[in-house]
């Protein structure tokens, strides 16, 4: 309720926004992905009210995004080997 | 595949599966669901296709963005009752995400685009454990939020898979799109049943385990995936013929097979709520399913489909692929309706 989470929340949405909608490149969509893993870290890590002791969830969070990011840069890679280019419009054998 | 990795990849997929359903902590069950889109990514590329690499990378799209509205709704439930504990959600935000975030995640209407192309990229075994074991670790978490979960967001979302798991099939000619087509609508009649009485949703996914993999292994035998390839198959092996039509009469609902049971159950259980509508337009509409199985049958075990006379005479050679576990498939998807009553008390 407070400005801090209505950042957030508009970070999230936003990069939902940036990841279902996008036009020519596929790349932008994967970095909208890494966009909204990054704005559920802050919640996480910063947002526990009174709670002092440490905690590992975050650096858990952060490491399986990483992993994503991995996979998702090995596909981009495997895409782009195909085609040439990363454009969206390239990838449309599957629908017949 | 090098059988290390074909190993370590296997083994993954099950124990991530194995960590979604036994854990109690919003945070494992995530990390439970990234290891298996992790896992199961490297077993769709096996060939390096541009359709395998075009089915994964919608396949990737599609549940990391829904892992993603996940952690979103864990992260809300964590703010409204500051504990990580798998129970019923306590906002009803955090509910309608987490709930759409796994219809996402198993393909119901109306994120269900991207089940029909990604089956159809990939090999058909490959094709089997997405659509079967897949499953288990979104059910097993809405089975545990089930009492949060949204009335109208639900079952308008099933009765909606139900509609287009019917109609969607209809066109199709490709075995791999009909098999999505048929995963979409027994989703939805899983789905339907979940806030009334989840055990029936269980029993739903075990029955409809059964006759999937029968029906990918039968398929398999002969690697067609077309129903042209699959109306040749009373030459090869006509023994086939047989449990294919028996496999697809079950799957459509047909009353002294096993497909009967889960249908008979939901129904009852929907009217014993006082919901009549809902599940005479269900029964309604599986019979647009039943349809386009009996198509199938037609076409395979009941009459010989056109064909150049080089196709008639095929030689008939011993089957060389291991047909694991068929028979029982077969029996346990055709032969299961008596013991109705020991699934009901079990489940």
């Amino acid at each position: 309720v407070s400005l801090v989470h209505i950042n957030i929340i508009i970070t999230f949405t936003i990069s939902l926004i940036g990841l279902l909608i996008y036009r020519s490149h596929l790349i932008s969509s994967l970095l909208c992905l890494q966009g909204i893993i990054l704005s559920l870290e802050a919640p996480v890590t910063i947002l526990n009210s009174h709670f002092t002791l440490a905690s590992i969830i975050p650096i858990i969070l952060l490491v399986f995004a990483a992993c994503e990011a991995a996979l998702r840069l090995a596909l981009l890679v495997i895409v782009s080997n195909t085609y040439g280019t990363d454009y969206v419009q390239n990838l449309n054998l599957l629908p017949c | 595949m090098n059988p290390f990795i074909s190993i370590m990849l296997l083994s993954t997929l099950i124990l991530s599966t194995m960590i979604v359903t036994i854990s109690s902590h919003w945070l494992f069950a995530w990390i439970g669901l990234e290891m298996n889109m992790m896992a199961i990514i490297p077993i769709m590329m096996k060939k390096p296709t541009p359709r395998a690499t075009e089915a994964s990378t919608k396949y990737f799209l599609t549940q990391a963005t829904a892992s993603a509205l996940l952690m979103l709704a864990i992260i809300i439930n964590l703010m409204y009752s500051s504990q990580w504990t798998i129970m019923k959600l306590f906002n009803p935000t955090a509910s309608i995400l987490m709930t759409m975030a796994l219809a996402i995640k198993l393909g119901l209407a109306p994120f269900h685009f991207w089940v029909p192309e990604v089956t159809q990229g990939i090999p058909l075994t490959t094709g089997l454990i997405l659509l079967t074991w897949q499953k288990l670790a979104p059910i097993s978490i809405l089975y545990q939020i089930s009492p949060s979960i949204n009335l109208h967001l639900m079952v308008t979302m099933s009765f909606l898979s139900i509609l287009i798991g019917g109609w969607g099939g209809l066109n199709q000619t490709q075995l791999r799109k009909i098999m999505a087509y048929s995963s979409i609508a027994h989703m939805g009649w899983m789905t339907t049943i979940l806030l009334y009485n989840p055990s029936l949703t269980m029993l739903n996914l075990l029955i409809y385990i059964i006759m999937t993999f029968t029906m990918f292994t039968l398929l398999a035998q002969n690697s067609t995936t077309t129903t042209l390839l699959l109306s040749q198959t009373w030459n090869t092996m006509p023994i086939m013929t047989t449990f294919t039509m028996l496999t697809l009469l079950s799957m459509g609902g047909l009353p002294p097979l096993t497909g009967f049971m889960p249908k008979w159950m939901i129904i009852q259980e929907l009217t014993k709520n006082e919901s009549l509508l809902l599940p005479t337009l269900m029964a309604i509409t599986a019979l647009l399913n039943l349809y386009f199985y009996m198509r199938l049958a037609y076409s395979t075990a009941l009459t010989l489909f056109p064909s150049t006379n080089n196709m008639k005479m095929k030689w008939q050679f011993y089957p060389t692929k291991q047909m694991t576990l068929l028979p029982t498939a077969i029996v346990l998807s055709t032969m299961l309706l008596p013991l109705t009553p020991m699934f009901f008390i079990l489940l």
